[in-house]
């Protein structure tokens, strides 16, 4: 194969970027977002002070929630952080404007919540202390030869199909297993971009990381992933 | 034309439709069996790893409420109890 020199966006080191904004309540979008009729439902309950209504609230989001801060302000705080956020969310829940989802709202709420632990500890934390390159991945070099060509064939696998592959029980705990041993800041990213479906944007925001670095940081989670199904389909086992 | 390594390490985002060198790597997949496995690979992982959801179970709703309404007394803010 002919090589040509092509610039290529580099797994570039996780950089924060512009200094948060302490206004807990800022939105990801000053426009008004459509809100499903559950949901408005819902906000309408939590609006009237309905207490059942608020413990459905964190059924569905705390874990979310959670994984975002530990990925912002690490282990030590996340727990503090999010309790913290569930405060501010109860006490603003009456002014809620619905110019965005409320998933979106929490997460901000969450985000700005941890930024603020971090600047009170004084730490500044760089994601790329809470992450980092696994060895072993498909991105590490030893898996190329000096021409940039695989070293190796890549595996192939028994089963392709998606939905076979999602009937398998053990693989949807090996899955799940591994999701929750990844660097947090990739699961983070991980699950909002794939699980929740938010945008580079909106993850940008709410990670403070730049997009560049949130693609990077969903990419190597996929290929973590990816190797779990490799195993999984050699072996039969995580 | 690009190697495999660099097709590797800009997969992703070529599956998340989010690269100006979505030509290049169509050219090179075009040519290269094991780099079109790994592009496969990697989407079905993207795909399945989507649908599956966990780690919910570990949600004490409970406590969490619990903890949220001391600290709202602990602030002197009327609760709902």
């Amino acid at each position: 194969m002919i090589m040509t020199s092509v610039k290529l966006t580099p797994l570039a080191r996780i950089e924060l970027c512009a200094p948060p904004q302490p206004n807990m309540s800022s939105r990801m979008n000053s426009t008004t977002t459509k809100i499903p009729p559950d949901e408005n439902e819902l906000i309408t309950k939590l609006m009237r002070g309905d207490d059942q209504a608020f413990r459905q609230l964190i059924a569905q989001h705390h874990s979310l929630m959670l994984s975002i801060a530990r990925a912002i302000a690490g282990d030590t705080f996340a727990d503090d952080v999010v309790q913290e956020a569930w405060v501010s969310v109860y006490k603003n829940i009456a002014s809620f404007e619905r110019r965005s989802s409320l998933k979106t709202w929490l997460l901000t709420i969450v985000s700005n919540q941890a930024k603020a632990r971090l600047r009170k500890e004084s730490r500044q934390v760089s994601l790329d202390q809470l992450d980092g390159e696994v060895p072993g991945s498909y991105l590490d070099g030893a898996h190329f030869k000096a021409d940039g060509h695989w070293q190796q064939p890549i595996p192939q696998w028994n089963t392709e199909s998606p939905e076979a592959l999602l009937e398998e029980r053990q693989l949807q705990c090996c899955i799940n297993r591994t999701l929750n041993l990844l660097p947090p800041a990739q699961k983070a990213a991980f699950i909002l971009r794939d699980i929740e479906q938010q945008s580079f944007d909106d993850i940008c925001k709410i990670l403070t990381v730049s997009a560049t670095n949130v693609r990077v940081l969903v990419h190597r989670a996929r290929l973590t992933l990816m190797q779990v199904i490799d195993r999984y389909q050699e072996t039969g086992s995580c | 034309m690009l190697s495999c390594k660099q097709v590797a390490a800009v997969a992703s985002d070529y599956l998340d439709n989010n690269t100006p060198l979505k030509w290049q790597i169509r050219l090179h997949l075009l040519m290269c069996a094991n780099c079109r496995r790994f592009v496969r690979h990697l989407k079905i992982t993207r795909d399945i790893s989507a649908k599956i959801v966990g780690e919910d179970a570990s949600v004490n709703t409970d406590v969490i409420w619990k903890n949220l309404q001391a600290q709202l007394k602990k602030e002197k803010l009327p609760d709902r109890e």
